[in-house]
Parts: structure tokens; C-alpha cells; sequence
């Protein structure tokens, strides 16, 4: 938990230099090659795809096939495109990561400096959370989204998520809040300080870093989660991952790939926005200087 | 009554005794330091006192009240912490009235007392920073000013001068005792340093293994340690102790012993106590502090009795202010401390004046002094 420092970069001569400066070029091609070509065959138009070059840069330029994916492309029976699913994500990973993430920082506070009989079991078994299958869980949990009487809505994915993500956000904030120094608890807990309020005063304006990675894993993964929404959503709660699948495999009609190029991309962009937007938090260390060195 | 009142206090982790019936009564303004090797329990009493950790019996009363079971915040203490503890995402001035701020003071009065306490500690130009950008003296000021801040009844310091250069530790040394002086506040100060310990303190506790080896001004520790442990704990060089045989005779008690150059001397006690005399013709450990051993022209002229007698020199280190010479005595190495300007040579027989006033006689099997 120190500054990131950016002078730590052992100095290397001109040629190994180039040569690194290859390889980084060489494996970011090889990387951004197929979302290039996703973003080329998503701009031409269908004609183009269909004569059999998808390798080449458009001749025609046409933004169609995005309005197209986003408005009124078939999603299963209906043509709404993929705008109302893209809702649904939102409302959905919004509140999930929101309370997933809480809960975990909480988890942490209470598993670190509140320790109490029994914690560390406690802890052991929820990193069980961690390597449980998706899978495994299908079934337990549709009896208790009906049980609850959420099945098939949004509240309903979203607990299964916060479910799901519970145990890796309660080990990334556990393990950050380990080596926080408990001595600034104490110091609260003297200036009078209550169990919330040196949470929410004292330990999560320092939790920055450890904030972005778990908001980060989180969003990815429920923005992404497939086999949640196809087991557990309505066609009301659908997530865009589903209404994606359900646009490419549309059987009816000719395959209009142009638009599935398109669909494809408007579902990663939000991930990719996060990482953009958040990245750089990831390394910076917000702890400098609450104790010595 | 006494202030701050420790009555027999113990503290146990599961089946480990850490603290065993510890007794100290602190009246109002003193400076109370508890002293002692890592591990002996200074810190856990110190969490005591603050209510950080629960007292596993016996009490602890602030104020005739007694505080066990009562929340660290309403036992009206500050506490200053060795890593200081800012709260990092705070400005210097945040951290100052957090304290006040979590007990309801008004923001007016908040800021009337953060700028008093700045003043006086000098952090003006600093409470608009984090304390991230601080150095370590001053992140050292902020955290008293933490504690200043809220006009504590007692104050409790954890080795507050630990993280700071050797410099800047005495200027800080310095200014707590100043403080002290000035505010005239009850304070029980944490420290593993027996000279920040002597230099402070209006009384001191010597721990060791969860027991308090002794409690007493500074001078009493120093000049009549309790046992081996406070005679050589406390004092820099450290004390010299010896082994040596009692011989009572028609002229006095004397402790026999032989020096580097292989003849016995014969060491007449100043002022021998009756249970003294129950000891002739046993052994004992004789404890001298290097400064009661001296050269015959550099010996206190007000002492009672001063032995003189020649020894070996094996090594001398001159250390500015003076010199301190080794020889050998009862087969120890043995510490004397000589005027700068002494001359001496190692390997030369040179005459030791021993400051027999100062000798303390220990008991070997118990290990206390025999009074
Ligand atoms: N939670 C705990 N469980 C068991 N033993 C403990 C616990 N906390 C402290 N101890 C033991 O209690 C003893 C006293 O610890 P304490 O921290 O009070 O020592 P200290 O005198 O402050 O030492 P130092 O100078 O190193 O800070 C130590 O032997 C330590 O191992
Ligand atoms: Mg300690």
C-alpha cells in the first residue's frame, strides 16, 4: 500500500528496448485484431460481408447496422432491438455490484477488525463461494427465487448476483483491510467513533483501490453472466448477454451479420468503459503516510 | 484519592497471563512511565487503561469512577499511538476535531480549540494537508495535537518517540516534558527507553513478564533498584554487577572480591543494613554503577567511603564528555567511568576509586537486593 512509484523500471539498453517495444506491439495486434475486425464488419453494409470479404475496409461506410442492433433488429419475436435488454443489464449490475460491494467491504471490516469467535472458519467457508460452480447453484437457487417470489425479475438477478460475487468481494476487501492499521481504528474508537461511522469516516474513503477491483470484477462479471439470466430472467429481465444470443441465433431471415457485429460490440462496450474509466485507480495507492514510511 | 487507580489488575489471553495483579495509583498531574523490555505487557495495560482491551480482573478507576466495561470514548483519555495513526484521508485540521466532531462540539468551538492546540504545537501552516504529505516530527505533533484537542483527563502516550531519528526524539523529549510543565495533565507514557523513562517521568514503573519489578521516582529506581532486574535495566552504561563474598570482621562488612590482577580486595560497605550481616561468608552479586568508579582525583569528595584499588585496564573508550575505562572485577568485566582527561592506557595498572556509598548488595538465589 505505497505510492505507486514509476522509477522502478530496471534501465535497459536501446535494442532490448526495441525488441520489448515489438512484442508489446506484436501482442496488442494480435489482441485487437478481432475486435477491429468486429468494428470493420459492423460499419459495411451486409452486401459486403456476403460477397465474401470481411478481411477488407468498407467501401460503403454506414452506421445502419448499429441503429439497426440497438433499435429494431428481431430479438427472439420481437423486433425491439437491443436497447430495452441494455436496460435491463443496467438495472441489474447497477444495484448488484453496488450491494455486492458494500456488503463485501463490510464482510472485510467486521472479519479483520472486529474479530470475533469462530471468524476465520467463517471466512474459509465463504471463499467456498469462490469455487462453487455456476452450475452447482442453479437449482438451490430457483427454489429460492420462488420461494421469495422473485423469480423471473430484475430484484431476482440481482440477489443472485450479490449471492454469487458475495464471496470474492468479501476476499478482496478482507485481505485489503488486513494489513490497514488497526491502531487507526483504536485512534477512532477513542475520538468516540461508532462501528458505522469508522466504517463509513475512516475505513472506506481508504478503500479506493480495493473499491475499483472489486467494482471492476463485478461488473464484468454480471454484465457478461450469461446462464444467470437465461435460467432466472423473464423476457421482461432479459440481460443483453441473452438478447444478444437471441439476436444472433434468430433463426428467421437472412443473417444479418453486420448487425450482429454491432450487437455484439454495444454488449462489451460498457466493460470496456469501466476498465477505460477505472483502470487507472486500480494502481494508486490512497493509503500514503497514515503510518510511518 | 488518587487519579488514575490500577487495583489489581491482571490480563489473560485464553490460558497466558500477560499482566499479574498489577497495583499503581497515579495522582492528579503526574508523569507516569511504564518501562520495560518488548513483551512484558506496558502496551496491554496501556489498552487497559484506555478501554481498548477488557481488564480480565481487578479494576481500573479514572476519577474515583471505575472503568471497566465502560466505551474508550467516555473514559474522557487521549491516547497518542507509536505509528501516530492519522486517519490518511483526512486533512491535518480534520484529524485534529474528529475527536470533537464524533462528541458533538459545535463547528465554532471546533475550530476555536484546533487553532489553540495549532498554535501551540506549531502546525499552523500544516492543517490544510494530508498526512501523507507530512513529515515524521510533524505527523509525531498532529497526533498530540489529536490528542491535545480534547482536554483528556489523563493522557496516554504508546511509545510515541519510537518511529523518530535520535535527533529529533530529544528535541520531542523535550517538548512533551514542556508540555507536561505547562498543561500540568495526568500522563501515562509507554516507552521501551529507560533514559526517555528517567528524563520524563515524575515516577516510574519497571515491568518485566506481566509484573511490575518496582515503582518510584526516577531516583529511587536509579539509586536503590529493587533487584537484578531494575539495576540493570535501568541506567546507560548499565550497572556492573559482580559477584563478591561478605566478610564481616571487627572493622565493618566488606565485600570480597578479586580484581583483574588476581589479588582479592576487600570492598568496605558505607552504610551496611543488619540483614547484610546475615549474609558473611556468602556470596552476593555486588551492583555498582560505572560513575561511582572512577579515578582517585575524579572521586565525589561529599562520599562517605571510597575504596581504593588497583586494576588492570583491558580497554578504555573515550566518549567525548569522558572516558570509560574496562578492567576486570570478580572475574566480570567491569564499567568505570573516568574524567575525560584521565590518563589511562590499556594494559596499565591504574588506581580505581570506588564510591562505596553507591554499592548495592543483591541476594543471587532471589535475585533482590538485600536491605
Ligand atoms: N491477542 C493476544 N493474544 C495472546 N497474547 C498476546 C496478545 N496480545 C499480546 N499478547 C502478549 O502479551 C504480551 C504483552 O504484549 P504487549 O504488546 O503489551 O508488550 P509491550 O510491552 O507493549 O511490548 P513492546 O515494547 O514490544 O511494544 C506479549 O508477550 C504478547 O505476546
Ligand atoms: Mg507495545
Amino acid at each position: 500500500m505505497s505510492v505507486a512509484s514509476t522509477d522502478n523500471a530496471i534501465s535497459t539498453g536501446r535494442i532490448t528496448r526495441a525488441f520489448i517495444y515489438l512484442m508489446l506491439i506484436l501482442f496488442a495486434t494480435f489482441y485487437l485484431l478481432p475486435f477491429g475486425i468486429m468494428v470493420l464488419n459492423s460499419v459495411k453494409p451486409l452486401s459486403e460481408i456476403t460477397g465474401g470479404n470481411m478481411m477488407s475496409l468498407p467501401q460503403v461506410f454506414t452506421l445502419e447496422p448499429w441503429f439497426k442492433a440497438w433499435n429494431s433488429a428481431q430479438i427472439g419475436v420481437e423486433p425491439t432491438g437491443l436497447k430495452p435488454y441494455f436496460w435491463n443489464s443496467l438495472k441489474m449490475v447497477f444495484p448488484a455490484v453496488t450491494i455486492s460491494t458494500v456488503l463485501g467491504a463490510l464482510n472485510g471490516y467486521v472479519l479483520t477488525k472486529w474479530r470475533f469467535k469462530g471468524d476465520t472458519i467463517l471466512f474459509g467457508l465463504m471463499l467456498f463461494a469462490c469455487f462453487i460452480p455456476f452450475q452447482i447453484v442453479l437449482i438451490p437457487m430457483a427454489r429460492v427465487l420462488g420461494f421469495l417470489g422473485i423469480a423471473g425479475s430484475t430484484p431476482g438477478l440481482v440477489l443472485v448476483h450479490v449471492v454469487y460475487g458475495l464471496g470474492f468481494t468479501t476476499l478482496y476487501f478482507r485481505n485489503y483491510y488486513q494489513v490497514f492499521p488497526t491502531e487507526l481504528i483504536r485512534a477512532a474508537q477513542i475520538d468516540g467513533a461508532g462501528f458505522f461511522r469508522i466504517f463509513w469516516r475512516i475505513m472506506l474513503p481508504s478503500s479506493g483501490p480495493i473499491i475499483v477491483v472489486s467494482v471492476i470484477w463485478q461488473f464484468t462479471n454480471i454484465w457478461n453472466d450469461f446462464l444467470f439470466g437465461a435460467s432466472f430472467a423473464d423476457l421482461d429481465s432479459q440481460p443483453m448477454t441473452v438478447a444478444l444470443n437471441n439476436l444472433v441465433s434468430s433463426s428467421t431471415g437472412v443473417k444479418e451479420y453486420n448487425v450482429h457485429f454491432a450487437g455484439a460490440i454495444l454488449a462489451a462496450l460498457p466493460t470496456l468503459l469501466v476498465y477505460i474509466v477505472a483502470g487507472r485507480y486500480f494502481v494508486r495507492g490512497l493509503m500514503a503516510g497514515s503510518v510511518k514510511g | 484519592m488518587s487519579f488514575l487507580k490500577i487495583n489489581n489488575a491482571t490480563k489473560s489471553y485464553g490460558s497466558t497471563k500477560v499482566l499479574h495483579n498489577i497495583d499503581i495509583d497515579v495522582q492528579e498531574g503526574e508523569f507516569l512511565v511504564l518501562v520495560g523490555p518488548s513483551g512484558c505487557g506496558k502496551s496491554t495495560l496501556l489498552n487497559m487503561i484506555a478501554g481498548l482491551e477488557d481488564i480480565t480482573s481487578g479494576t481500573i478507576a479514572i476519577k474515583g469512577q471505575t472503568m471497566n466495561g465502560v466505551h474508550p470514548s467516555k473514559r474522557n483519555i487521549a491516547m497518542v499511538f507509536q505509528s501516530y495513526a492519522l486517519y490518511p484521508n483526512m486533512t491535518v485540521g480534520q484529524n485534529i476535531t474528529f475527536g470533537l466532531e464524533m462528541h458533538g462540539v459545535a463547528k465554532p468551538a471546533r475550530e476555536k480549540a484546533m487553532s489553540d492546540v495549532a498554535e501551540m504545537l506549531q502546525i499552523k501552516p500544516l492543517l490544510g494537508r494530508k498526512p501523507g504529505q507530512l513529515s515524521g516530527g510533524q505527523r509525531q505533533r498532529v497526533a498530540m495535537g489529536r490528542a491535545l484537542v480534547r482536554d483528556p483527563d489523563v493522557f496516554l502516550f504508546d511509545e510515541p518517540l519510537s518511529n523518530l531519528d535520535a535527533k529529533l526524539r530529544v528535541d520531542m523529549r523535550t517538548e512533551i516534558k514542556k508540555l507536561h510543565q505547562k498543561l500540568g495533565t495526568t500522563i501515562v507514557y509507554v516507552t521501551h527507553d529507560q533514559i526517555e523513562a528517567m528524563t520524563l517521568s515524575t515516577r516510574i514503573a519497571v515491568m518485566n513478564g506481566g509484573y511490575v519489578q518496582q515503582l518510584g521516582t526516577p531516583k529511587e529506581i536509579y539509586d536503590n533498584p529493587a533487584n537484578l532486574f531494575v539495576a540493570s535495566f535501568m541506567g546507560s552504561p548499565s550497572m556492573n554487577l559482580v559477584p563478591a563474598k561478605v566478610v564481616a570482621n571487627g572493622d565493618g562488612i566488606f565485600a570480597q572480591l578479586p580484581t583483574g590482577l588476581s589479588d582479592q580486595v576487600n570492598l568496605k560497605f558505607s552504610n551496611p543494613t543488619e540483614a547484610l550481616k546475615g549474609f558473611d561468608q556468602k556470596e552476593i552479586v555486588l551492583g555498582i554503577r560505572p560513575e561511582a568508579i572512577t579515578d582517585p582525583e575524579g572521586a565525589d569528595r561529599k562520599a562517605n567511603h571510597i575504596e581504593q584499588i588497583t586494576n588492570r585496564v583491558i580497554v578504555t573508550e573515550p566518549a567525548g564528555s569522558d572516558t570509560y575505562v574496562m578492567s576486570s572485577l570478580g572475574g566480570k568485566d567491569c564499567n568505570a567511568r573516568m574524567r575525560a582527561d584521565a590518563q589511562v592506557v590499556a594494559g596499565q595498572d591504574v588506581p580505581f576509586a570506588i564510591n562505596m556509598d553507591k554499592a548495592i548488595p543483591f541476594d543471587p538465589s532471589s535475585e533482590m537486593r538485600i536491605a
